[in-house]
């Protein structure tokens, strides 16, 4: 599970005859524990699984048939016609603005939380516990807390409505500082540093030469993490930018959510709410199984630490 | 050697410019913003005016109240469920482990705005067929979770689901990391699964714990997206949570200097919590260099 070995001196093979019961043969009223963990699956899965069903009905069939039942014509192929050219694409626009948005995010914030984690893991210097008090810090003040401040600076310095006041905020992670560090500390040798000082290797070919392919593992996970962060992401992008063009997905599909309240007599767009968060989330939904072992093991890694 | 002093800072430059800029430099513009008032499209120097406004405003602390009434509601129920949850399936009790494993923790990939639009639609009562069945129960009486009195359990509801996978994997991850001879031994001594349970690996997983449940709660003070996107589907205070009050009055308002108030406020509120946090416990530590590290010997 773990992307390094946990200090035990359990294997494997035991932890999983361990949860197998073998041996002892003791189960804990196993028909009800396993009803309970059936109910609670059906809890995680029924949103998402209406909102497939949904995605494939008219705005009448959404409030004429019963929510999990599937309407007499299936509508999936011309709800997402109608999504695919409403006002030229601009939903696919959305969608790749997220793309972008997400890539730069997670690639920029994954190296200088490499670099910062680096330094803190294999350097000692002056000001290093100040350093580490800081990241700390900020780990714990929630992006949230500072949307509103970094929205009035970036409206004072006349950044509002473009990609670098989406992104840049973003490219913080004190999250990410303190997992490379734990992370760097873990799995990457200093006697491989020193080797390549004797090599005659400058300090920061030894960082991209010898532990960029080494801490790999480590890299991918906080992308990752980072990544799914930034296309969560909606109180900043709503406070930095109203331009349609520019517009991240969550924020998109927030604009035809909010006509519901609007006092107009338009209809508001159901199967472009449906169909358009069906889509957000269908990527990401369908390479979890590949992508949560990964997630996991920094969760882990970053998590325990602690 | 002279050469190498440098490089650490070098590594760091980048993570540290950023955070003067957008968490230093960003506060600090807020409360200078929050120094001054406009009136009649002029602006005008207020001192701490503003700030005695919002001791007195009692919009803001109901909102505030609500918020820390949310965390400590959250922060329970998410903790029980995920911590029974991973204590099962770190049981021989159940079957299928690594499919539960999966769909608990795929709401983690679900942004939290498509989370509210899901759950939003299905609490509206001529979509939901659980909520007429809990109405029929109660005599006929329709429950809105939409109205204001409900209003945040509705918001409970989706934080759950949302939260409580992430942190049964972290829980589930402690469990992984202790050794199993403490089991055998338990086992001698005649220790039920249950007792095991109680008795051996909560307290193991004491700090986690800890850590996960005041960081959750430090970050519901933030609570904004939901009651946001909910405002759409039915009629929720313009003050009903902090951040929604702060966006409101830059946005609807247009009083950025009250608002640059609020939300410093807010952001000193925060932070004195947390640092509350990281001096009663002392659970987090930074990686301090081992000796093995110093020596230059690896794991």
């Amino acid at each position: 599970m773990s992307t390094k070995p946990v200090a035990s001196s359990t294997t494997q093979l035991q932890r999983y005859h361990h949860r197998r019961g073998q041996g002892s043969g003791r189960i804990v009223s196993g028909v009800g524990v396993m009803i309970f963990m059936l109910l609670l699956g059906a809890y995680f899965l029924f949103p998402l699984l209406w909102l497939l069903v949904a995605s494939t009905k008219s705005t009448t069939e959404l409030f004429s048939t019963p929510m999990l039942g599937l309407a007499k014509e299936v509508h999936f192929w011309n709800n997402l016609r109608d999504l695919t050219l409403e006002n030229n694409g601009l939903y696919w626009r959305w969608y790749l603005n997220s793309i972008v948005y997400s890539t730069a995010v997670a690639s920029g914030a994954t190296l200088i939380s490499a670099l910062a984690g680096y330094a803190l893991a294999k350097y000692n210097f002056v000001f290093k516990q100040t350093a580490f008090m800081l990241v700390l810090i900020s780990l714990l003040v929630p992006g949230a807390a500072l949307s509103v401040p970094i929205f009035l600076l970036v409206r004072a310095s006349g950044m509002v409505n473009t990609y670098f006041a989406v992104i840049v905020p973003l490219l913080i992670s004190p999250f990410g500082v303190y997992f490379m560090n734990v992370y760097i500390g873990e799995s990457m040798p200093t006697e491989l540093i020193n080797s390549g000082r004797v090599d005659g290797a400058s300090e920061f070919q030894i960082f991209l030469r010898i532990a960029m392919p080494i801490i790999r593992p480590g890299l991918l996970t906080l992308f990752l993490i980072a990544f799914i962060g930034a296309w969560n992401n909606f109180f900043l992008p709503l406070l930095v930018v109203s331009d349609p063009n520019l517009l991240p997905l969550t924020l998109g599909i927030n604009i035809w959510v909010s006509t519901i309240s609007a006092s107009t007599n338009k209809i508001p767009p159901y199967p472009f709410i449906m169909m358009g968060s069906l889509l957000s989330v269908l990527p990401m939904v369908v390479l979890f199984p590949v992508l949560r072992k990964q997630i996991a093991a920094g969760l882990i890694t970053g998590g325990l630490k602690m | 050697m002279k050469r190498n002093r440098a490089v650490p800072y070098l590594m760091l430059s980048p993570f540290f410019l950023l955070y003067v800029v957008f968490f230093v430099y960003s506060l600090c513009y807020a409360f200078y913003l929050s120094l001054f008032a406009s009136q009649a499209g002029e602006t005008f120097f207020v001192g701490l005016q503003n700030y005695i406004q919002a001791l007195h405003d009692k919009a803001f602390w109901s909102s505030i109240a609500l918020v820390v009434a949310f965390a400590l509601m959250q922060a329970v129920t998410i903790l029980l469920v995920a911590l029974v949850l991973a204590l099962l399936l770190d049981s021989p009790a159940v079957k299928g482990k690594a499919l539960f494993r999966l769909i608990y923790f795929l709401p983690y990939a679900v942004p939290g705005v498509i989370a509210t639009i899901m759950w939003g639609f299905l609490y509206s009562p001529q979509l939901d067929p659980i909520l007429k069945l809990v109405a029929s129960l109660r005599g006929g009486k329709p429950v809105d979770l939409l109205n204001t009195r409900n209003l945040l359990y509705g918001i409970l509801n989706i934080a759950t689901w949302e939260w409580t996978g992430y942190n049964m994997t972290l829980y589930f991850a402690g469990l992984t990391a202790l050794p199993l001879e403490i089991y055998d031994a338990a086992k001698i001594d005649g220790c039920s699964e249950i007792q095991t349970a109680l008795r051996i690996k909560i307290p193991l997983l004491r700090s986690i714990i800890v850590f996960t449940s005041v960081l959750s709660m430090i970050g519901s003070l933030q609570l904004f997206n939901e009651p946001l996107l909910l405002g759409s589907l039915t009629t929720i205070p313009s003050s009903y949570t902090p951040n929604l009050y702060i966006y409101n009055m830059a946005f609807r308002f247009s009083n950025f200097h009250y608002s640059a108030t609020l939300s410093f406020s807010l952001a000193l509120i925060t932070l004195a919590a947390s640092l509350l946090f990281l001096f009663l416990t002392g659970v987090v530590r930074f990686r301090r260099p081992s000796p093995a590290m110093r020596s230059g010997s690896a794991p």
